[in-house]
């Protein structure tokens, strides 16, 4: 999965990307201040926005192979069960009602099954659109800032959720979050991006307990200082 | 008073109903993808074509009747389809009324929530098709909204169909135009009463639309 030369302006703000490649199968997290850049870029490399220029390329995958988590997700106006097996519908396949229950019961929304889903809280919409991102087994899948609404306890069982499935059947993930302990605990690889550029790039490690760049150290000292 | 209930009056009810239903349904027809099309396209002078369908759905009946007057009278350039004082002129009058409501509706809606709505339908790897799906089935509520409106704009209009239509009685003579007759002519009590009966009609659709989307609505939810 190879990205190059991306260029993306909005507005005053403009990102470049010179050169970045994915590993399949690995978690990646990507880490910044406030309009670094971190939504765009995952909104490029989700195809959700058209780059002005350089290439995205993620061989052998199709547009129904990625999809994204936001951090506000959009909910239909349908049950939470409806929402739940939207991407099975679109791609005709039938529910299976031990893989639905499986699902509801982790995002502790068993009980809200019928109901209407844009009623839920913000944080259950957030397990939602979680588990409806997972529920179809994408082959890449962004997650931007969806850990923040969640209380301690379901934000383990999501990384949890997401490890065990990394064991069984490893697919691409790219996390965006604010909250370092979700990226030390998921990811293999982080990336820190500052004024739309990547400025540090390595292991969960090495980013994150040796950084070297001052601008990814000044970052961190002050996420930590949080 | 109640000599009104008899033939004509039903005749009248009959005609008003025909009207108003065929006239929102080609407008409906006809605004909603135009709305939906309006948000989604992108073409120099669209803020100009908003604008002007704007000024539409405001534009006074009376001078829309007099336009489709011009149109359709003997020596104007539709008139040899001999459509002045008809039912269909009536309703062609109501379709120009209504369509640029419907579609200013729709249009305001859609600027609203589409651009969410495709993004989510990308995320979940809809084609095509499914998207323009969800987007209607995400913006049904605005869509009723747009057609209830259409349909209450039919429903009272009096100016544009005066003029097409002509009142003429057993032909073109509508609840409203019937109400306006008899007020010039003084006979007041059968006004109000026909307008009292032309309210509860209006009602009893309102409802009865209501009822089938709260049914449909319950069938979703037994899924």
């Amino acid at each position: 999965m190879k990205i190059s030369k991306l260029k993306k302006t909005l507005g005053a703000f403009s990102l470049e990307i010179e050169h970045l490649s994915l590993t399949p199968g690995k978690i990646y997290g990507i880490i910044g201040p406030n309009g670094s850049g971190k939504t765009t870029l995952m909104k490029l490399m989700a195809g959700l926005l058209p780059p002005d220029s350089g290439s995205i390329d993620w061989p052998g995958l199709t547009p129904r192979d990625i999809t994204m988590v936001f951090k506000k997700p959009y909910l239909i106006h349908d049950t939470v069960l409806r929402n739940l097996t939207y991407p099975l519908t679109l791609r005709g396949l039938p529910p299976d009602p031990a893989t639905v229950d499986h699902y509801l019961t982790l995002a502790d929304l068993q009980k809200y099954r019928n109901a209407y889903a844009p009623g839920l809280s913000s944080g259950e919409q957030q397990k939602l659109s979680l588990i409806r991102a997972m529920i179809f087994s994408p082959k890449l899948t962004f997650i931007d800032e969806t850990f923040s609404n969640l209380d301690m306890e379901s934000a383990a069982r999501f990384e949890r959720l997401i490890l065990d499935r990394q064991q069984k059947d490893p697919a691409t993930y790219v996390i965006c979050a604010h909250q370092l302990s979700h990226i030390h605990r998921l990811c293999d690889e982080v990336l820190f991006l500052s004024n739309g550029r990547i400025e540090a790039q390595g292991t969960t490690e090495d980013i994150l307990l040796h950084p070297e760049h001052p601008l990814l150290q000044q970052y961190l000292q002050f996420v930590q200082m949080q | 008073m109640l000599d009104l209930l008899d033939a004509e009056l039903l005749g009248i009810i009959t005609l008003t109903l025909r009207m108003t239903l065929m006239s929102t349904t080609i407008s409906a027809i006809l605004g909603i993808p135009l709305g939906l099309w309006l948000d989604r396209a992108d073409f120099t002078g669209k803020r100009l074509v908003v604008a002007i369908n704007r000024t539409l759905m405001a534009s006074p009946p009376v001078v829309v009747g007099l336009v489709v007057y011009l149109m359709l009278m003997r020596n104007g350039p539709f008139g040899f389809m001999g459509l002045l004082f008809t039912f269909e002129a009536m309703v062609l009058a109501q379709v120009l009324l209504i369509t640029p409501i419907i579609c200013g509706i729709v249009y305001t809606a859609s600027a609203r929530n589409s651009e969410r709505i495709h993004l989510f339908a990308q995320t979940m790897g809809a084609n095509r098709w499914q998207t323009k799906i969800l987007l209607i089935r995400e913006l049904s509520n605005e869509l009723y909204f747009a057609i209830v409106t259409g349909f209450g704009r039919a429903m009272s209009e009096v100016g544009a169909i005066m003029i097409v239509g002509g009142n003429i009685r057993h032909h073109t003579r509508t609840m409203t135009t019937s109400i306006s007759l008899l007020r010039n002519r003084g006979e007041i009590d059968q006004a109000i009463f026909l307008g009292i009966l032309l309210m509860l009609i209006a009602f009893a659709v309102q409802l009865l639309i209501s009822l089938i989307r709260r049914k449909e609505r319950r069938t979703d939810e037994n899924f």
